[in-house]
């Protein structure tokens, strides 16, 4: 088959970096190529180099052999090129119907919309998905991963012959993901060219037929077969080495006291019958799948929302928190959140405020007064433990790259000195160097006494980093794993214990 | 089954206001039977009119997710270009009216385009066209009224169509009947909405987003025009103060309507009946010759307790959005 979408030797340079440096790639029609790269590669920029968010400085972008220059992503559109971005794109109060058909609603800006017709084309769509989705119900009621569908429904009807898929499983469960790779594999024997971005390997060999590796913003592999590729040759070309396999022994679980105990917790959430113990040094798992209640255990825990029964027990002693400061200052618990940019951080301000930010209240002098330099002892030596890559602590956080940024909001509950850290979904977006950087990380925190609960939903990753595995299903636990690191029996155990309740 | 009706007049807009507006008519007729007189009736429906048509104003805004700050210093630039055309430059009547609305369509539209192209938030730039606004005003007139309101205007403001309906319910019903046409069924109404609900997704799904915010101003601006005008017709005089009043009612009247602050999500009977509501209370401690700043205090706790409802409103709509189905 032909090139239907050609990228050739582009460079794209920001102040002080080059993004892109003589890059290229090409799309064939009918096939599924997946663009990998660790974060801060280009892959992001390639995107927006394509959908005409960004221009080049050299190179070209090629639409069916001709060179191509698009001002706008709706011009994009309008030539057969869609974008599915990782951040939801729907209007939660209109319907689906209105939402896929939102930019030809009318002609002009005082048509009269035809709802029946709207709806009547967006089933269209829905149906070509094999979506049992009512086009009048409103966004709002849709689970994530309908709400991704309808995204892809949306891109499809604008008659796309090239589908730019950015992340598109990260919020999704396994059984939705394969729903959605069945669709990438009926749109792939359309004829639809595909570019599949995601950091899941397991993915990418699942779906995909060529690739392209990016690294430091260079070609290592231009749209290759990916099929005689290995996974290791995959790891090796993105991150420069090969992976390091999960090697950790089993570790023993400490004898001493629990730090943080729950009994019977119940919350205003709807958590029921929560027992759940963890010991200082020892790292439990807390996995489930999405909308299992797993973050929403932990800011109950943090105080953000109300425990309506049972106990909460910080070392022997019952407590009752109020709220986050409470839990931070009192009782030494922190939270790294699921959602980096909107709740972890303040994208805006400097590495060295959000770091800090935690030990403010004990750093400041007695009226109240704080010195950036008593901030930055304290700081500086986690942000070089932790190998930022940051100029300096008086760079915007926003200008750092995802891994980067994880960085610094674990290294902020560090330099609080937490004695129970909350990690929830750490490598979401993250790269595969950093990530492994962080397992080391939470295993050295739980060596040197930290007690840790670890959310998440990457099954290797909780079998590399977990002591024991907390299956957590309807905002209930439905039973414990203890984690021998034998990928096939661990995970096998824990689906069972979802399992087992959906049939009762 | 009185949770469920009581949860379903908690789902429903313009019910809440609603039944308030009624009690309170109730309640005062019965305390003070003079507050049910004709008079008093035409009196209370021309003060509504006006005020809804102001409130509209800000409601096209608020369904963008913005906020309009000059809307009365632009009600009121209009009110006295619109008489100071008639007195001073001896325009006809209808030609004036035509001047004035296109003077708030067209500073509208100014507003709309600054925002849009420079990405400063509407309250900053709006605060700066209410003191431009309001600049031209006292040029115009030296803090002088004009006196010179025909006297077919001034009969538009204070006479009745029929029995205490007056003349000014007129040009409100238009307004009204016209912004709930467009937010329901035409392309610029959806439009505006959906940059309220979800301004990112609106603008990658090809919306015009520029063009859009022209147009939300456009008609704030028409709206406030109108009211403007309106306002001349009642007062009976070209006052340079007119609108000067309007900002804290024209939030509140779409607040305790159901609006949501941050767009996306608006109810012109809602809308209405906190018009009603405002009114009635201003007129109640009226009647029983109440201190006036009681009023003040009493608006004031009166959005903040429409801003809690909806805030409650929208926390369990976002509770609906991440439970999913």
């Amino acid at each position: 088959m032909g090139s239907l979408l050609e990228i050739r030797h582009v460079s794209k340079s920001f102040p002080g970096v080059k993004a892109l440096d003589d890059v290229s790639m090409t799309l064939a029609a009918g096939s599924v190529h997946a663009l990998l790269g660790e974060n801060g590669a280009g892959k992001s920029t390639l995107i927006k180099i394509i959908t005409g968010l960004q221009h080049p400085d050299s190179g070209e972008v090629l639409l069916d052999g001709a060179p191509v220059r698009f001002n706008s992503p709706r011009e994009a559109a309008a030539r057969g090129i869609a974008v599915v971005h990782q951040e939801r794109n729907l209007v939660p109060r209109f319907s689906v119907g209105e939402n896929i058909m939102l930019d030809r609603l009318g002609a002009g800006s005082l048509s009269r919309i035809d709802f029946a017709a709207v709806h009547e084309e967006a089933a269209r769509w829905l149906k070509l998905l094999d979506l049992d989705i009512d086009p009048k119900t409103p966004v709002s009621r849709l689970s994530v991963a309908q709400m991704q569908l309808v995204e892809i429904g949306k891109a499809l009807s604008l008659k796309s012959r090239a589908l730019l898929l950015d992340e598109p499983t990260a919020s999704l469960t396994p059984a939705e993901s394969d729903a959605l790779f069945a669709i990438i594999r009926r749109l792939k024997a359309d004829g639809v060219a595909i570019l599949f971005v995601s950091h899941k390997l397991e993915e990418v060999f699942q779906i995909c037929d060529t690739v392209t590796v990016l690294r430091d913003g260079r070609n290592v592999c231009d749209s290759v077969p990916l099929a005689g590729l290995g996974r290791q040759d995959v790891v090796t070309m993105m991150i420069g080495r090969a992976e390091r396999i999960s090697s950790r022994a089993p570790r023993p679980r400490p004898e001493t006291a629990p730090y943080l105990e729950l009994r019977r917790f119940s919350s205003a959430l709807g958590h029921r019958e929560i027992d759940l113990a963890v010991r200082p040094g020892e790292i439990v798992g807390l996995y489930g799948l999405v909308g299992a209640g797993r973050s929403e255990l932990a800011k109950s825990v943090l105080g953000l929302h109300r425990q309506t029964g049972g106990e909460t027990r910080i070392a022997d002693t019952p407590v009752h928190i109020r709220s986050v400061a409470d839990a931070l200052h009192h009782h030494g618990i922190g939270y790294v959140s699921e959602d980096r940019k909107g709740e972890g951080l303040i994208l805006m301000h400097s590495v060295l405020d959000n770091a800090g930010i935690t030990v403010w209240r004990r750093l400041a002098g007695r009226l109240g007064f704080l010195h950036g330099r008593t901030v930055a002892r304290a700081v500086r030596p986690v942000i070089d433990r932790l190998e930022v890559k940051t100029p300096s602590l008086q760079q915007t956080i926003g200008n750092l790259s995802g891994g980067n940024q994880q960085k610094v909001s674990v290294a902020k509950w560090i330099a609080a000195g937490v004695k129970l850290l909350i990690v929830d979904e750490p490598s979401v977006g993250i790269d595969i160097k950093t990530k492994a950087y962080l397992h080391d990380l939470i295993h050295e925190l739980a060596a040197g006494g930290t007690a840790v609960i670890l959310i998440t939903s990457d099954m290797p990753e909780m079998i590399d980093v977990a002591d024991r595995i907390v299956v957590m299903d309807g905002y209930r636990i439905k039973g414990e794993v203890e984690n021998d690191r034998n990928y096939d029996r661990v995970s096998q155990a824990i689906m069972t214990h979802i399992h087992a309740q959906k049939a009762a | 089954m009185d949770k469920r009706f009581s949860l379903q007049l908690l789902n429903n807009d313009w019910a809440g206001p609603a039944l308030i507006s009624l009690a309170a008519v109730v309640v005062i007729s019965i305390l003070q039977p003079s507050f049910l007189t004709p008079f008093n009736i035409l009196v209370l429906l021309s003060a509504i009119a006006v005020n809804m048509v102001i409130a509209l104003g800000q409601l096209v805004i608020v369904g963008i997710g913005q906020m309009n700050l000059a809307l009365g210093s632009l009600g009121g630039l209009v009110g006295v270009c619109f008489v100071g055309a008639i007195e001073v430059l001896g325009v006809p009547t209808p030609v004036a009216m035509l001047m004035g609305l296109a003077i708030g369509v067209l500073a509208g539209m100014a507003n709309g385009y600054i925002i849009a192209r420079t990405g400063i938030s509407a309250f900053i730039i709006t605060l700066a066209s209410l003191q431009i606004f309001k600049g031209i005003n006292l040029g115009i007139t030296k803090a002088q009224p004009f006196y010179g309101v025909p006297d077919i205007v001034k009969q538009f403001g204070n006479t009745a169509v029929v029995g205490p309906i007056p003349w000014l319910i007129v040009p409100m019903l238009i307004a009204a009947l016209g912004l709930w046409y467009l937010f329901r069924r035409l392309r610029i109404g959806r439009y505006i909405l959906a940059m309220g609900g979800n301004r990112q997704a609106a603008e990658l799904s090809g919306i015009d987003t520029v063009g859009t915010d022209i147009w939300a101003h456009a008609i704030s601006g028409l709206l406030a025009a109108a009211a403007g005008m309106m306002l001349v017709a009642r007062l009976q005089i070209g006052q340079p103060t007119i609108g000067d009043d309007w900002l804290i009612s024209s939030f509140a009247a779409p607040v305790i309507g159901g609006a949501a602050l941050s767009g996306g999500h608006v109810s012109i009977a809602g809308t209405f009946f906190g018009v009603v509501i405002i009114a009635i209370i201003t007129q109640a401690l009226v009647l029983f010759s109440i201190d006036p700043f009681v009023v003040q205090i009493v608006l004031g706790a009166l959005i903040l307790w429409a801003v809690g409802i909806n805030r409650f409103r929208e926390w369990r709509f976002a509770k609906m959005v991440t439970a999913g189905a």
